[in-house]
């Protein structure tokens, strides 16, 4: 990857014809080794295989999608031109108009498109088996998501690094813009709710999972005081500082859990861990931000880097065999992970990895604005979405090699496992797969907990599939540590994404709010600050706790709307990409857009309409509600408890319906915008900045 | 011009901790310095600590930098 760039002109030519030569060799071997890995992971039928299969098949595709497809977007479709000088040559002010080096650029970049996403996702559709989500991650992100990382990217870039909603607004129309915005704080909600979920079934009666998770706030709190009062701008020693407590704080964790006094003060329910994160939800988005938010953002890139690097290396030397196989029996849409058949649902629950409506953000954020040289963005912002991409493989591998029954008895919901391991087992045999009532117990007291059953999620099962990894290359002793070490990072930076979406989403509700009474826009007054936090935190925190109330476990109703909502996000991004290459007269390349946006655009609605109208009650909102009435009607369910799960079924089946409503408007406003281009109604002028020659040739 | 483009490059290739920085997503003092040398001579030079608070807000508020 990154083998050229630097010395691009508009038109490629080969530095020296024999070099040329050589790479197309190594490319086609490439090629060939790659295509031979699908082979075998089609076609093998055995007992196991091994993950090297998946890393060899993906890797390979990424490095020939790399080489040719990015390429030919990038200088016959884009244009990149290095004589042309980027936002960070001519805006350069030092602070974030940037020049920045493509290496350097790449990892800031990839640790701000790297969430939770690309590592929950894959591990909750694994219950397909392994081949189904490694082929939509991988084709999913050559031919999707990296196109509209790459093409968002260009087109900041080439307009001083406008935002998303700016270029909506002005690509499409005001009304496009608007909609945007509502569609990016709707997505925000759900998805600062479905993040909180995992975390609180992740952290619901384990003292040692939660004394780590309370101690990263005082450590974040004396990192912002050192960075803040005691040594300003010293933000490296102070993330130092905070990484070494933090190990602190993990090790402590496992005394606390032992301790017969200490345990039960950090042992709670998860109704309880939910509101927790809701207080300080709310304390984070009304707090400066160098006390919370800055400290525990440094915290959690620090870890991020460091464990995905871990994970890679681990992986790489453990190679486990991937004991899921290939394809199991709940493609039918009867599994207890979450319910819906594989089309359309392995594309909804994957969505980061494949391709992420959310990075059109960051690709339009900070990244387009520190761009050395154009020739970079193809490096950045593609290769930057591969290596995505090869996280969420990595996830999968991690929860494929471990054995399906464990598996199952870690993500299907408590009510279809009961309570105890033996019922687990049972029900999880019933299933078809194998398991005993001693390997969940012994499982749980390797990694340092009470139970593992029916901690939904995906949180939870990807950490164990680390822990194996991690202790297969450094010792089995250290299991539970490395258990809790993953649980850490998981949460860390999900409660990161809740600080900082927590406070993007009270800035959106404020410029919104502005619309209705002038002050509510005034960012830094304190009632506007409360007003608006309280609506972005009592939004998530209401389907958080129904999510944790809920009896099909929550992860079955929000995931979905997650995805559905995240897929969204990209089809507005993939209609702006289209109507920038048709508005600069790039209309006959429009298919690298559309392609994805019309695959896209099918799954979404599917899912939605099958969420909201199946009448199958685990997968269909307003069927579950008429079951529910049923059992009131019956008598077999508490009135109180059945009337409010209807109110919840009800709600889930509007933001459904909303997020669709959406999608169609944008797509009928831009399909207008595009026909009034190509009948001649409308000019097609580019709103490109205008060309500056670059210094940097 | 090609003075001008060598210079604002010159920040970034202060050595891994500088890389390791904007990575991260940290202030760089330094390099902040030395781009206002570079571009701005007789713009008065901010503190460190005013340097920090200017950089974390224009990091969290998504509104727009202003120049010096």
């Amino acid at each position: 990857m990154g083998e050229d760039g630097a010395s691009h002109s508009s038109t490629p030519v080969p530095r020296h014809p024999t070099f040329a030569h050589m790479q197309r060799i190594l490319l086609a071997v490439i090629g060939v080794i790659g295509a031979g890995a699908w082979g075998v992971l089609a076609l093998h039928r055995g007992e196991t295989i091994n993950a090297a299969w998946l890393v060899l098949a993906s890797v390979g595709t990424y490095l020939v999608a790399y080489r040719i497809y990015s390429r030919f977007l990038a200088y016959r479709v884009f244009g990149l031109d290095n004589r042309r000088a980027t936002p960070a040559e001519r805006l350069n002010n030092g602070r974030d108009y940037i020049p920045t080096q493509r290496w350097v650029l790449f990892g800031h970049h990839f640790a701000a498109i790297a969430g939770a996403g690309p590592l929950v996702g894959p591990v909750l559709a694994a219950q397909f088996g392994y081949l189904p989500g490694v082929i939509w991650i991988v084709f999913g992100v050559v031919l999707g998501g990296a196109v509209q990382d790459f093409i968002i990217l260009w087109g900041s870039m080439r307009r001083d690094g406008k935002s998303l909603g700016q270029m909506a607004k002005e690509e499409i129309g005001p009304l496009t813009g608007l909609v945007a915005m509502v569609a990016i704080l709707a997505i925000m909600v759900i998805l600062l709710a479905v993040l909180a979920l995992v975390v609180v079934n992740a952290l619901k009666d384990s003292p040692w999972g939660v004394f780590t998770i309370l101690c990263t706030i005082p450590i974040a709190l004396l990192m912002g005081f050192w960075m803040k009062v005691w040594r300003p701008g010293q933000t490296m020693e102070a993330s130092v500082v905070g990484v070494a407590l933090l190990m602190l704080a993990l090790v402590g964790g496992n005394w606390v859990s032992h301790s017969p006094t200490l345990a039960p003060l950090f042992r709670h329910d998860g109704l309880t861990i939910a509101w927790a994160l809701i207080i300080y939800g709310f304390a984070a988005s009304v707090l400066p931000v160098w006390m919370l938010l800055l400290p525990r953002d440094y915290l959690s890139t620090f870890m991020k880097i460091g464990t995905i690097a871990l994970l890679a290396i681990g992986l790489l030397i453990v190679l486990p065999p991937l004991q899921m196989p290939a394809v199991t029996r709940f493609i039918d849409g009867t599994g207890p992970v979450f319910a819906g058949k594989l089309f359309p649902f392995v594309f909804i629950t994957i969505a980061c990895g494949a391709i992420s409506g959310f990075h059109a953000l960051v690709s339009s954020g900070t990244t387009p604005k520190m761009i050395r040289q154009e020739g970079d963005a193809r490096f950045i912002g593609y290769g930057g979405m591969l290596m995505e991409s090869f996280v969420a493989v990595m996830a999968l591998c991690a929860a494929t090699a471990l054995e399906p029954g464990v598996y199952f008895a870690i993500n299907a919901p408590l009510a279809a496992l009961g309570d105890t391991a033996a019922t687990a087992a049972e029900a999880v045999r019933n299933w078809g797969f194998a398991l005993t009532p001693e390997r969940m117990t012994s499982l749980a007291a390797a990694v340092g907990e009470t139970t593992l059953i029916g901690r939904t999620g995906g949180a939870t099962s990807l950490a164990v599939g680390m822990a194996y990894i991690f202790s297969g290359v450094l010792g089995q002793g250290l299991m539970a540590f490395w258990y809790h070490f993953a649980i850490m990072f998981e949460a860390l930076f999900i409660l990161t994404t809740l600080d900082a979406g927590s406070r993007v989403g009270r800035f959106m509700v404020q410029e919104l709010g502005a619309h209705l009474w002038k002050p509510l826009g005034r960012t830094s007054w304190y009632p506007s600050i409360i007003i608006a936090s309280a609506a972005v935190v009592g939004g998530w925190g209401y389907f958080l706790v129904q999510g944790v109330l809920d009896p099909l476990g929550g992860i079955n109703s929000l995931w979905p709307l997650f995805g559905i909502s995240n897929q969204l996000l990209a089809a507005v991004a993939l209609c702006v990409g289209t109507t920038l290459l048709i508005k600069s007269g790039r209309a006959r390349y429009a298919w690298v857009t559309l392609l994805p946006l019309a695959w896209l655009l099918t799954v979404t609605m599917t899912a939605g309409y099958q969420k909201i109208f199946s009448p199958e009650p685990r997968l269909g909102f307003l069927s579950h509600a008429r079951a529910i009435a049923g059992q009131i009607a019956g008598g077999t369910i508490d009135p109180t408890k059945g009337a409010r799960i209807i109110v919840n079924d009800r709600l889930d089946a509007a933001v459904a319906a909303i997020f669709m409503v959406i999608t169609v408007v944008l797509v009928i406003a831009s399909l207008r915008e595009w026909m009034a281009v190509a009948r001649g109604r409308k000019p097609a002028v580019s709103t490109e900045t205008t060309f500056v020659e670059s210094a940097y040739v | 011009m090609s003075e001008k483009g060598r210079r604002g490059g010159e920040a970034e290739g202060r050595g891994l901790l500088a890389a390791v920085r904007r990575v991260l997503g940290m202030p760089d003092y330094q390099a902040y310095l030395a781009h206002l040398q570079a571009h701005h001579p007789g713009c008065p030079m901010p503190t460190e600590r005013e340097y920090f608070d200017e950089f974390v807000r224009a990091r969290y508020s998504g509104g727009p930098t202003r120049c010096c």
